[in-house]
């Protein structure tokens, strides 16, 4: 759910670049270990698109639908998933075009160092404690989110694509 | 004994500055036209938002739009008369206080019994999840088997783009609650001054609210007025000055309609709780009517014979006021009120007109090279009228068709009406607004409840909160599920399937606590339209149902659709008026049978023939409005006077010419509003104009 979302962050030192790779290191409390997944992302005019090249996994939205697929193949996903999912990923797409503004109406943003710390103040801090994010020579590197439920989520950015 | 007429209205003046503090003028017009019921109605309407509400489009989805939506918004939040701008979809704080609280009875339970094998095979896939899924799955230790599901109640009447709402394809809206009572012009003009000014400076935005069609056309109103009271006047001014060549006439007439208005005036603000304006209006402009008892005693030089008593104009007198009389007690506000102020204001200027203006020296009337011969020409028989009039009813009755729409009558505001129409064309809901109410808060959400389940799509308070059945129901469901077994299975499962050791260990103690649920403050849902209202006796709420005919059935529902209660009172008016007006028809028939006896066709035509003419035209060019009806009366007042004279003259050169000009002088009173862009006012125009005409016609070829 909180995918889309943090993924977003990947882009607001560099807003109007369109394709980043990533790394994706995921910390779950329930079973005390972390997964790590590689991948792309490339905002369209209408919508964004996911790429996982190791697992062969895109996800597509339109700005309208988000589509599944699984080894080219269109995998259904559940409603609920689908819309927590579109929700994030129309916040994502308007913060992509820039919009600071909004960012301020949502959070409460305090700098420590190098690092920008995000306190949620709508209903996201139900599911967010807070989001890290460090700056290196003025460009975004690293992302880090922590969850209520003690899961955290960093996030690396490797590159520029294009 | 000179000045007597100006000494009059000296006193009248008086008395109304004396008693000017318990003279209350109602400007509300929907008092008028409504049921009191429907009016009350509408007043919790207001109370509960209801057209209070101003939109705001920002034309496109582009950064800057989206920048200007902020900016608008926040101007608009620091103005005095807002009460709250929204232009996301973003739950408030005290919703989602509420949602976290109730929880458990507010989330839907899937009360499935699952066995030890589910529960670990569930975990399992939880499992794999965690490791494999590229989508982040957040683990909710409380409720892992997500037993709960909390759909959250998104908005029927509002698009939205993410988080922003839309109106469809045009652009961002913004949506604000003003608190403005619709009687409060000053505060109307205020608020909308200062929305234009914010609006002017950003490209593409258009704004709406119901209340500005008040402050537009009342600018437009006046103006409209103001040309057409100087057109009256450039009238009246001709008729007595150039043609009567008598500025003393003209002056001591003036102060007597003026007299008479501030009497009836006087009278019927301390009879009725709630005189309208309105009637005040066309009262005032009934007390013109009167002009004929003067012309008539003025063209039969009444003032310088030693009579005290002209039979006809006393005939004529006590005709119309029988008429009005009766109208007086119609069960409909605004004929009762103008009848009531007509009885006074007539009955004052007939005492004038007849006992003070005989000694106020006023010159006679000397000129005769106006008056012709009566019996010029070929002339039609009043029976042949009196069939005419008949044929021009029995047209109109084929052709007639009522326009119900009080709005109509408006100033044709063209530019708010094209915005109003970009607001409705995308606007997404096709639901109507009811009143629910109930004797207590609890009642209310229960008959919310019943209105939800009568109707096959509604939206309303029962949408976020419980009523009693469910929620007790909620509770049975929870207490009976063996929740401590079913976290037994979870801790054991869990273990085997890898996660880490009493990880689940409160997992459905939230669902094992003792349920309260209290109902909310009822107005936290006010970003919905949603709240509720107590008028000190009962509850109210308004719901938006797809079916209102429907759930009107429901004895706690009132549809508030204000063109459906117009349309409603219209039709009750209209059978109302046709009862009083043939009881009217027949006083008027037995009283002219008195006073003019074998002539009795003759005089009824001069009531029937300009009626009917009236009608003909009008349904040939449209639909009748209420506007038309009132006009209508005046002419009936008019054409009982005119009937009179003319059937019992001796001198009918005389009372011709007394017509004539009394005609000159009616046309200067109301005919002149033909030439107005309000409706309303048009309406009027052109029903006493017709009418004049009609009258004219009737005492040339009439005989």
């Amino acid at each position: 759910m909180l995918k889309a979302f943090f993924l977003f962050f990947l882009f607001l030192s560099a807003l109007y670049a369109q394709s980043y790779s990533f790394t994706e290191l995921r910390y779950s409390d329930a079973i005390g270990k972390s997964m790590q997944l590689d991948g792309e992302i490339t905002f369209k005019k209408e919508g964004l698109e996911i790429k996982y090249p190791k697992s062969k996994r895109v996800l597509d939205y339109d700005g309208e639908e988000i589509s599944f697929f699984e080894d080219g193949n269109l995998v259904e996903l559940p409603s609920e998933q689908i819309s927590n999912m579109m929700h994030y990923f129309d916040i994502l797409k308007l913060l992509h075009e820039g919009d600071e503004n909004e960012l301020k109406s949502r959070f409460i943003i305090k700098k420590l160092n190098e690092k920008t710390l995000l306190y949620p103040t709508n209903n996201l801090k139900y599911y967010i404690e807070h989001i890290e994010l460090l700056k290196k020579n003025s460009t975004l590197k690293n992302i880090k989110l922590f969850l209520k439920n003690n899961d955290s989520i960093t996030i690396n950015i490797t590159n520029e694509i294009s | 004994m000179k000045y007597l007429n100006h000494l009059l209205l000296l006193v009248l003046l008086l008395v109304g500055f004396l008693l000017k503090e318990h003279i209350h003028i109602s400007t509300n017009l929907l008092s008028l036209f409504a049921s009191k019921e429907s009016v009350e109605k509408l007043s919790i309407a207001n109370h509960l938002g209801y057209s209070k509400e101003m939109l705001i489009a920002v034309k496109g989805f582009s950064k800057e739009s989206k920048q200007n939506v902020r900016e608008i918004t926040k101007k608009l939040q620091s103005l005095q008369d807002i009460e709250f701008v929204q232009f996301t979809l973003t739950p408030s704080q005290d919703i989602a206080e509420y949602y976290k609280k109730y929880y458990p009875l507010l989330a839907s339970f899937q009360a499935k019994k699952l066995t030890k094998k589910e529960v670990q095979k569930q975990l399992q896939t939880l499992y794999d999840k965690q490791l494999h899924s590229v989508f982040y799955t957040s683990i909710d230790k409380n409720d892992p088997l997500k037993l709960f599901h909390l759909e959250l109640t998104k908005s029927a009447t509002l698009k939205h783009k993410g988080n922003m709402i839309v109106l469809g394809e045009y652009g961002y809206l913004i949506r604000v609650q003003t608190n403005i009572p619709p009687s409060e012009m000053g505060r109307a003009k205020r608020l909308y001054d200062e929305v234009q000014s914010i609006i002017k400076v950003f490209p593409d935005t258009v704004a709406f609210a119901p209340f500005f069609y008040t402050v537009e056309n009342s600018a437009a109103f006046k103006s409209d007025v103001q040309w057409i009271a100087i057109l009256s006047s450039i009238v009246l001014i001709l008729i007595y000055f150039l043609l009567l060549r008598n500025i003393k006439l003209l002056v001591e007439t003036l102060v007597t309609l003026f007299s008479s208005m501030v009497f009836a005036a006087l009278f019927a603000t301390t009879f009725f709780d709630n005189f309208n304006v309105l009637s005040l209006a066309f009262g005032m402009s009934l007390t013109a009517v009167s002009i004929d008892y003067l012309l008539h005693y003025y063209f039969h030089n009444f003032y310088e014979s030693k009579k005290r008593v002209d039979k006809n104009v006393l005939y004529g007198f006590l005709t119309t006021l029988s008429a009005f009389g009766v109208f007086s007690f119609i069960p409909i506000p605004i004929i009762s009120q103008i009848s009531f102020f007509a009885l006074f204001s007539l009955s004052y200027a007939y005492v004038v007109f007849s006992f003070v203006f005989p000694y106020l020296g006023i010159k006679s009337y000397t000129r005769t090279t106006e008056v012709q011969s009566a019996s010029s020409g070929k002339k039609i028989s009043a029976l042949s009228l009196f069939f005419i009039s008949l044929i021009l009813f029995s047209y109109s009755a084929f052709h007639f068709k009522l326009d119900a729409n009080i709005r109509n009558l408006d100033y044709q505001n063209l530019s708010l009406k094209s915005a109003e129409k970009l607001f409705k064309d995308n606007s997404k809901s096709s639901l109507s607004p009811v009143i629910v109410e109930a004797p207590s808060k609890e009642l209310l959400i229960e008959n919310l409840h019943i209105l939800k389940h009568s109707v096959s799509k509604s939206f309303s308070l029962a949408s976020f909160v419980l009523d009693k059945k469910t929620c007790e129901q909620k509770r049975d469901a929870l207490k009976q599920y063996n929740f401590t077994q079913l976290r037994a299975y979870i801790e054991d499962a869990s273990l085997k399937v890898g996660f880490r050791d009493a990880y689940f260990k409160d997992a459905y103690k939230f669902a094992e606590k003792k349920q309260e649920y209290k109902l909310p403050n009822l107005n936290i849902f006010q970003s919905f339209s949603l709240s509720a209202y107590n008028d000190g006796k009962r509850w109210y709420s308004i719901a938006l149902v797809d079916d209102a005919q429907k759930a009107q059935t429901l004895p706690f529902v009132t549809d508030i659709n204000v063109k459906a209660m117009f349309d409603k009172s219209t039709q009750q008016m209209y059978k109302k008026l046709v009862l009083f007006g043939s009881f009217v028809l027949v006083i008027i028939f037995v009283l002219l049978l008195v006073s003019v006896r074998k002539k009795i066709l003759y005089a009824l035509n001069y009531i029937l023939f300009p009626v009917a003419l009236s009608l003909a035209v009008l349904t040939t060019l449209g639909s009748i409005n209420i506007m038309h009806l009132f006009s209508l009366i005046i002419l009936v007042a008019i054409g009982i006077d005119y009937g009179i004279y003319m059937s019992n003259s001796k001198k009918p050169t005389h009372t011709m010419l007394a017509i004539k000009y009394s005609l000159l002088s009616t046309f200067a009173a109301f005919g002149v509003l033909i030439f107005s862009s309000i409706v309303a006012l048009n309406s009027i125009g052109m029903v006493i104009t017709i009418g004049c005409v009609a009258i004219y016609i009737l005492i040339k070829v009439m005989r």
